[in-house]
């Protein structure tokens, strides 16, 4: 049996990395887009989006460390985008779920839902494009 | 000895970033779908990122 060995490092600093600025812009892109009126102050969302994106941006990473030598792409940053937007899918029908099971509780919102899956876009492109990067700063 | 001890250690290698990436995932689904009953106040902390990122919510 082969057993397959991840860099945690690497991992957990590109993923943080990476969904830290992403939580950030994702603050910046909801502010332009105006898909969802903030609730609570700025300080307490840099907060809580860097949290959510790093959180988001280590499992995405993880699984990209995982898995990438069993996908069916070349690019390192097509892979992450194919695992961002389908940690993002998976996410997504278990609150779809939710929402059916619990209509009063949880409510699903269209334009929250597009933007979401586009972020998870920006997520991908970006942890492969860091991805890429720390890979060819350490070859050379 | 040598091989059991090589064994240990492999596991080793593997359980603890398994261990990091399950509990990172976990939190992940409480940040997403707020749920209060794992981490107090996750819905509310977490609110606005959740209705950013597309997930349903109140």
């Amino acid at each position: 049996m082969q057993s397959q060995s991840i860099d945690l490092r690497k991992t957990i600093f590109l993923g943080s990395l990476t969904g830290i600025v992403w939580g950030w812009l994702a603050m910046a892109v909801n502010t332009v887009t105006g898909a969802f009126t903030f609730e609570n102050g700025l300080l307490h969302n840099l907060v809580t989006f860097a949290i959510g994106g790093a959180v988001f941006g280590i499992v995405a990473s993880g699984f990209l460390s995982l898995m990438q030598r069993w996908l069916p792409f070349k690019s390192n940053l097509t892979k992450a985008v194919y695992i961002a937007v389908s940690l993002w899918i998976i996410l997504f029908i278990g609150g779809y779920g939710l929402a059916t099971a619990k209509p009063d509780r949880f409510v699903f919102e269209y334009h929250q839902g597009i933007q979401g899956l586009a972020l998870a876009l920006v997520l991908g492109t970006m942890l492969g494009y860091f991805w890429k990067r720390f890979d060819e700063a350490k070859s050379s | 000895m040598e091989r059991i001890f090589s064994k240990d250690l492999v596991f080793s290698k593997a359980f603890l970033p398994a261990l990091i990436l399950v509990t990172v995932a976990l939190s992940m689904v409480v940040i997403m779908y707020g749920v209060d009953t794992i981490i107090p106040k996750a819905h509310d902390t977490f609110h606005d990122v959740r209705h950013v990122l597309g997930m349903p919510c109140h």
